[in-house]
């Protein structure tokens, strides 16, 4: 990893360590719609039946990249298997108390890893779930062929991430996020494009649904699919 | 560190150490190693997931594995 990624998530960890005490109350309610539709989607597509998918093959694998506290681990259905990894271990240790104590069975676990750099086995999830990571994390492409890797053939990456908006009252709101986002740890003008290109160069993946998320349209819902794996991959699979 | 033995009550087990021991066996099942993308061991008295190929051991604190290679102990002598 070069010098400069790892000092970008150094600050990215020193942001969230400043924010972790007050982070839930001051963003909870303004991020609340995205992260009901980030698990909302990421649940419906980790548990429907993909064609060739045997009965019994386990489904509902879910992996929750920048979990941080963990506000959105409630949200996803009981019968999902929700992983979930920050930057942040101090976040994490708040997620995982929230996770203790209501009781959230479908969290299979809580690990510390860098996005651009997962610990898990290729084709592991269902439904790999971004909620405003795409906008803080210092490679954005690299951390996407990270997510692709880890995502099952007709499995779904979902993004819900602010991308900038052209004018209008979201616009002035972005201005005041962007003089804000030094302390924040993220940056507000993220264009589209990055992930536009990125999935026009990739052959498997493919763009499913990208709609504004309501209050406001202030954040964006994205979802990219998996190409299903070919009749030949699925006999190599199974051999 | 000595084992957990089923027959001592809750009470008996420290919260960090209950805690620690409860790392879910389908977690382990998915797990690599970030930078050699190997198979990791568990070492469940030590709390660490060891990857041979890139000679470090992960610590778990509290039950949440620290998979950066920064914060890996080096097996190397």
């Amino acid at each position: 990893m070069g010098v400069i990624a790892k000092l970008d998530n150094d600050q990215v960890r020193l942001a969230y360590a400043r924010w972790a005490p007050v982070y839930d109350l001051a963003f909870a309610a303004v991020m609340r719609a995205g992260r009901r539709a980030a698990a909302a989607a990421a649940s419906r597509a980790s548990l429907q039946n993909l064609d060739g998918r045997q009965a019994d093959a386990p489904r509902g694998r879910v992996l929750d990249i920048g979990v941080g506290t963990g506000l959105e681990l409630p949200m996803f259905e009981t019968e999902t298997h929700v992983v979930g990894i920050d930057v942040s271990e101090v976040m994490l240790r708040r997620a995982m108390t929230r996770v203790c104590a209501r009781r959230l069975a479908h969290v299979e676990g809580l690990l510390v890893m860098d996005a651009t750099q997962l610990g898990f086995r290729d084709d592991t999830f269902d439904a790999v779930v971004a909620p405003f990571v795409m906008t803080v994390v210092p490679e954005p492409e690299r951390t996407l062929e990270e997510l692709a890797r880890v995502v099952k053939p007709g499995g779904e990456i979902i993004l819900v991430n602010h991308i900038g908006a052209e004018g209008g009252a979201v616009a002035l709101i972005e201005a005041w996020l962007g003089r804000r986002s030094g302390a924040l740890g993220w940056h507000p003008q993220f264009p589209w494009q990055v992930i536009g290109d990125w999935i026009a160069r990739r052959d498997d993946m493919s763009l499913i649904e990208r709609r504004p998320i309501s209050p406001l349209g202030l954040f964006t819902l994205v979802r990219i699919g998996r190409a299903a794996a070919t009749v030949g991959e699925r006999v190599r699979a199974a051999s | 560190m000595s084992k957990q033995d089923d027959t001592a009550g809750p009470v008996a087990a420290p919260v960090t150490e209950a805690r620690g021991t409860r790392i879910d066996p389908r977690l382990l099942e998915i797990l690599v190693c970030p930078l050699t993308k190997s198979t990791l061991e568990y070492d469940s008295a030590k709390q660490e997931l060891i990857s041979r190929a890139a000679k470090l051991a992960y610590p778990i604190r509290d039950g949440i594995p620290i998979m950066l290679p920064e914060e890996a102990r080096s097996l190397e002598e």
